[in-house]
């Protein structure tokens, strides 16, 4: 459908707006202040429900939501180019979307819904912003940071307003005792929602954003700039005025702020040559006109503000879409570069016109009885009658102005600018086209109508009072009945509005040398250029926050935990109280021994420089460490302990081959530095195992499962019936990370060049005990031979005895293990170690055996219990079966299959090169390769280790199978 | 008081090694680190009573075997970690160094400086 898909957006949101405005008289005729309310349970255990309100308030903005959203659709019907269909969904669904954000802000009834439609709108904006081009971007971010932060402000004084009267639902909320009693209070909310306000409708200083954001195409500048959201701040003080108005924090920050940035924005809006940019400024001062009025507080007031509100909706909107006309049309906004346009364009200049007269506030408009009783309203402020007097003269000033700039618009758009004699840049982009004809009704119909409107309503004023009046009354509170006229009498307004008209009048005839002082720069830098420095400042602010753990070293990383340790420990000594006594002060002699080997073990490994020396010394650490956990009653895990450390330095060992003898120097202050660091962390851990261990009996669980574990599983190793029975899920998880583990370092090494192996420099290669490889490993094999049934034998026993002895899954994978590792040992070359056993297939097997039986355990009730039953055996007697057995099994071959794939994967032939020391690239590779090749055709050829090799099978063992797929 | 003992010795060295450069010795930081956790762990299963946890005799002085539990579980983990950790020690460009040169460092710095700023903007007051 492309863009005509804005026909039907019109006709939906103008039904929308037409059974609003039909059912106001409903609404109303029980009395200005009826309400209508929906409410639906939302989050009930916050007591947050999605209230919706309809009262005169919500009546009035709903209809100028609806309503101008429905014309600015028709407008886009025509607006958008025909051409380009794809972006247009985006810009409807965005629009569509922001009149559904801003329906649901007038309509509700809750703060935290406000609150979330709030920043829906701001949402909305931002998209609709950022998706013009890529000039966009920049403009849309400012708006986003600028109302966004609004709506912080908009959040603290919602929750405070919650906390406070403990009530979400506005109209409670509003009529709480709070506002009457406590001045602080009040005063706080006030600024905070006054600040929420000032962000949304660009007033000083929050205004820079507006004008910014007219890079947006004018459709979306007509409804979000002029008609709806803008408007959102002047709903919030409305909406608030009822507890607010009273204040005065709140009337006169809104009363200064308003009226400054109703002459700010004139007088800029003056000094513009782009179109919509004068556009722009005068929302900012019309809106400070309004945000002014909203500040006088009292019921007629609020009234009139909502009155000059649907008067400036109407005005601006058509004023807006002109622009899109004269630019469609015209091909440029430039208001030097445009001439004689009245005379081609003639229905849009009777739109202008008509528009523009009503926001000049002209006789008979709409515009001319908003702006009269704006007038009266602020000379009738304060006690004293010079306040009054002084605040109606800022109006009037600004007033004129805007008459001025009205001119100017007009002038400027529709005949010849005669402004200051400044050079125009004449480009392609910037002239006029050559032929600019009249736009097509459909076009310009959806502009005409709101001046129409403007024009209108102005002598047919009454038509308007319920409306207003239900508004003013809902705004204040109180029942106020509205009764605007056109013509009130010779009144002190009306000498205000025709003094207006002189002023303006004189600003027309004198208007070239007013341009010339209204253009010179009087400040040095841009509000947009305040902007920007916050957010910069906020980005680099941000990247020196992260600097601090911007590194990849793990010192960096470590410092901070250290520095919280040691506070920790500080803080502990000086407050902790009465431990309790040491349950025994007893200690076995052996305790010490252990303690002085770790200390012989410990202390060399940490100063050493070369790397064998460290790995040697840190696994004997690891089997003193085994000899304490014998020493302390752990079984099964002293077992484990020894077992693994072993592997450990297997594995460390396979590896050290490829790095330099010694370790990288490291300088002298780090070392003292990290010294002293580590000497802390072992005082810490001293004091703390001292401390907080030993200081009681066998902790209840513990001895649950001394009495218990026979009962339940039949087990007598109790610590194992623990790990396949109790808490067979943790080990479920362990057996995870296992296979996991495994995978992981066979695609690191299968994607990664690995490091070639250093071979040491010597002269007489074969005569030495490494040369003669068949030799040196004689021993070993000898010893193999022999041991390594014995090996599988130890490990099935282990395996079958593991529930009632120490032994078990873990313990006995290890032992097969360290077979294969025997194995290893033995092989007299690279090529002939390789296990061939498929280890992946392994690992992925103990993962599913043990799922399998945790599976089986459904039977009796739940994931992993465990099925027993009795196997007699063949020698009499009988063997206590559990499916723990098969959980156990699993863990066998993840862990069995994990330590074959670290055996093979770092010591296997997969080599990235025969040189000593250096990388070789693929191309000398490649020759190495084929040189090998030629010499030893019956060794096996190793895949080369790169990213782009085959991995058909991962047993590079096999003889002749492994070609390289892809050379 | 020698298991404390042993505990701070132990994590002193391997909080020393961790803290240096290179692969190798991070990892045996690790491992020694571990070590300590896990006497730690055990340690806290209470040091009084010492007899393996075996039922079908007399448990009175039976240690307590949970702590046991998780320790083996923990070690088993330790020793899939620092299977990792080596083959990564292995993989890198020339040794297992684990610093960046400072002159490269300088260089990545200046890259990432400007990406805070945004392109031109339109005139507006």
């Amino acid at each position: 459908m492309g863009r005509n898909a804005g026909w039907l957006a019109a006709i939906g949101l103008g039904s929308l707006a037409a059974v609003v405005g039909f059912r106001v008289p409903g609404l109303l005729s029980d009395g200005n202040l009826s309400v209508i309310k929906e409410t639906t349970p939302w989050m009930p255990t916050l007591d947050i429900s999605l209230g919706l309100r309809l009262d005169g308030l919500s009546a009035l903005f709903l209809i100028i939501v609806l309503g101008i959203g429905a014309l600015v659709m028709a407008y886009s019907a025509r607006y958008m180019s025909e051409r380009i269909v794809h972006p247009h969904t985006g810009y409807f669904a965005w629009m569509l979307l922001f009149a559904f954000a801003m329906t649901g802000l007038v309509l509700s009834d809750d703060l935290i819904l406000l609150f979330v439609f709030w920043e829906l709108t701001t949402l909305c904006s931002f998209f609709l912003i950022n998706r013009s081009g890529e000039k966009a971007s920049a403009p849309a971010v400012r708006t986003l940071l600028v109302t966004a932060m609004g709506g912080l402000s908009l959040l603290f004084a919602v929750v405070l307003i919650v906390v406070r009267t403990e009530t979400t639902v506005i109209s409670e909320a509003l009529a709480s005792n709070v506002w009457a009693e406590d001045a602080g209070f009040t005063a706080g909310i006030s600024v905070l929602i006054a600040i929420a306000a000032m962000t949304k409708s660009a007033q000083f200083p929050f205004h820079m954003w507006l004008p910014d954001a007219m890079v947006a195409p004018t459709p979306v500048s007509a409804y979000l700039h002029a008609a709806a959201m803008v408007k959102a701040g002047i709903y919030l003080l409305l909406l608030f005025s009822p507890a607010l108005a009273e204040t005065p924090v709140w009337q006169v920050l809104l009363m200064s702020t308003g009226l400054l940035t109703a002459v700010m924005g004139a007088i800029f809006a003056m000094r513009r040559f782009d179109l919509k940019e004068i556009m722009a400024y005068s929302t900012v001062s019309q809106l400070g006109l309004i945000v002014a009025l909203i500040g006088v507080g009292t019921a007629s007031a609020l009234a009139t503000a909502a009155l000059y509100t649907l008067g400036h909706a109407l005005f601006k909107a058509s004023l807006f879409m002109v622009v899109g006309i004269i630019d469609r049309q015209a091909g440029t906004r430039d208001i030097r570069i445009l001439q004689g346009l009245w005379r081609k364009l003639p229905a849009t200049f009777i739109t202008t016109l008509l528009a523009g007269l009503s926001m000049a506030g002209v006789f008979p408009f709409l515009g001319f009885i908003s702006k009269e009783y704006l007038l009266g309203k602020i000379l009738s402020t304060g006690e004293a009658g010079w306040v009054g007097a002084a605040l109606v003269a800022v109006a009037v000033f600004a007033s004129a102005t805007t008459f001025a700039y009205t001119a100017r618009i007009l002038f400027g758009a529709f005949s010849n600018y005669r402004g200051s004699n400044r050079e125009v840049e004449q480009d392609q982009d910037h002239s006029m086209n050559e032929t600019v004809r009249e736009a097509k009704p459909s076009f310009y119909l959806s502009a005409l109508t709101p001046a129409l409107l403007g024009l209108i309503l102005g002598p047919a004023i009454s038509i308007l009072h319920p409306l207003t009046g239900a508004a003013g009354s809902a705004a204040a509170g109180s029942i106020y009945d509205a009764s605007f006229k056109l013509f009130g009498g010779f009144t002190v307004e009306l000498v205000l509005s025709l003094s207006i008209y002189a002023f303006g009048i004189l600003a027309i005839t004198q208007r070239r040398s007013l341009d010339t002082f209204f253009e010179r720069r009087y400040l040095g830098f841009q509000a947009i250029d305040v902007v920007e420095a916050i957010r910069l400042g906020a980005i680099k602010l941000g990247t020196k926050v992260g600097d601090t753990t911007r590194t990849d070293r793990p010192l960096g990383h470590l410092a901070a935990p250290w520095v919280i340790i040691a506070v920790l420990t500080v803080v502990s000594l000086v407050t902790i109280g009465n431990l309790g006594d040491l349950a025994s002060a007893e200690e076995p002699w052996t305790d010490l021994v252990w303690l002085g080997l770790l200390a012989v073990t410990v202390i060399p490994a940490v100063f050493t420089k070369f790397r064998l020396v460290a790995i040697i010394l840190v696994g004997a650490a690891g089997f003193i460490v085994a000899l304490w956990f014998f020493s302390l009653g752990a079984a099964d895990v002293g077992l484990t302990q020894l077992l693994v450390e072993l592997l450990t330095v297997v594995a460390l060992v396979l590896i050290l081959r490829r790095l330099p003898k010694v370790f990288h120097a490291v300088s002298r202050p780090r070392q003292l530095m990290t010294g002293l660091m580590a000497v802390s962390v072992g005082v810490v851990a001293t004091l703390a195992t001292f401390a907080f261990t030993g200081r009681r009996d066998i902790s209840p669980v513990g001895q649950h499962f001394l009495d218990e574990a026979y009962k339940d599983t039949g087990g007598t190793n109790v610590v194992n019936t623990i790990l396949v029975d109790y808490r067979a899920l943790d080990t479920f998880g362990e057996l995870t990370v296992i296979a996991v583990a495994g995978i992981v370092v066979i695609g690191i090494l299968r994607s990664r060049k690995v490091l070639g192996e250093i071979t040491p420099d010597i002269s007489n290669w074969a005569n030495t005990a490494l040369g003669r490889t068949v030799d040196n490993t004689l021993p070993v094999r000898m010893v193999a031979k022999w041991a390594a049934p014995l090996i599988v034998l130890l490990s099935f026993h282990l395996f079958f005895r593991g529930h009632y002895e120490a032994g078990g899954g873990f313990i006995a994978a290890l032992v097969g293990a360290t077979g294969f590792g025997l194995a290893y040992l033995g092989a007299t070359s690279d090529s002939k170690a390789p296990i061939a056993w498929p280890y992946r297939g392994l690992l992925a097997s103990g993962v599913i055996v043990a799922v399998l039986s945790g599976v089986w355990g459904f039977a009796v009730g739940s994931f992993l219990k465990p099925v027993r039953f009795d196997i007699p055996l063949p020698w009499g007697g009988e063997y206590g079966f559990t499916s723990a057995m098969v959980f156990d099994l699993g863990v066998y071959l993840a862990v069995l299959a994990i330590i074959i794939a670290v055996l093979n994967e770092l010591g296997g032939v997969r080599e990235a090169q025969k040189e000593p020391r250096s990388v070789a690239g693929p191309v000398l590779v490649a020759r190495e390769f084929l040189e090998d090749r030629e010499a030893q055709p019956s060794k096996v050829p190793a895949s080369l280790g790169s990213s782009e090799d085959q991995d058909s099978d991962d047993e590079p063992g096999m003889n002749g199978t492994s070609e390289g797929g892809n050379k | 008081m020698s298991l404390a003992l042993s505990v701070g010795l132990l994590a002193a060295g391997g909080t020393f090694l961790l803290f240096q450069r290179g692969m190798i010795r991070i990892i045996l930081g690790f491992v020694l680190l571990t070590h300590a956790v896990n006497l730690l762990i055990i340690s806290a299963g209470g040091t009084a009573r010492r007899d393996a946890p075996f039922i079908g005799g007399d448990t009175s002085m039976a240690a307590d075997p949970l702590p046991q539990a998780f320790v083996l579980t923990a070690i088993v983990i330790a020793f899939a970690i620092t299977v990792v950790m080596a083959t990564l020690a292995v993989v890198s460009r020339d040794d297992d160094d684990t610093e960046v040169e400072t002159e490269a460092e300088a260089k990545t710095e200046e890259d990432k400086g400007d990406s805070g700023s945004l392109p031109e903007r339109g005139e507006s007051a």
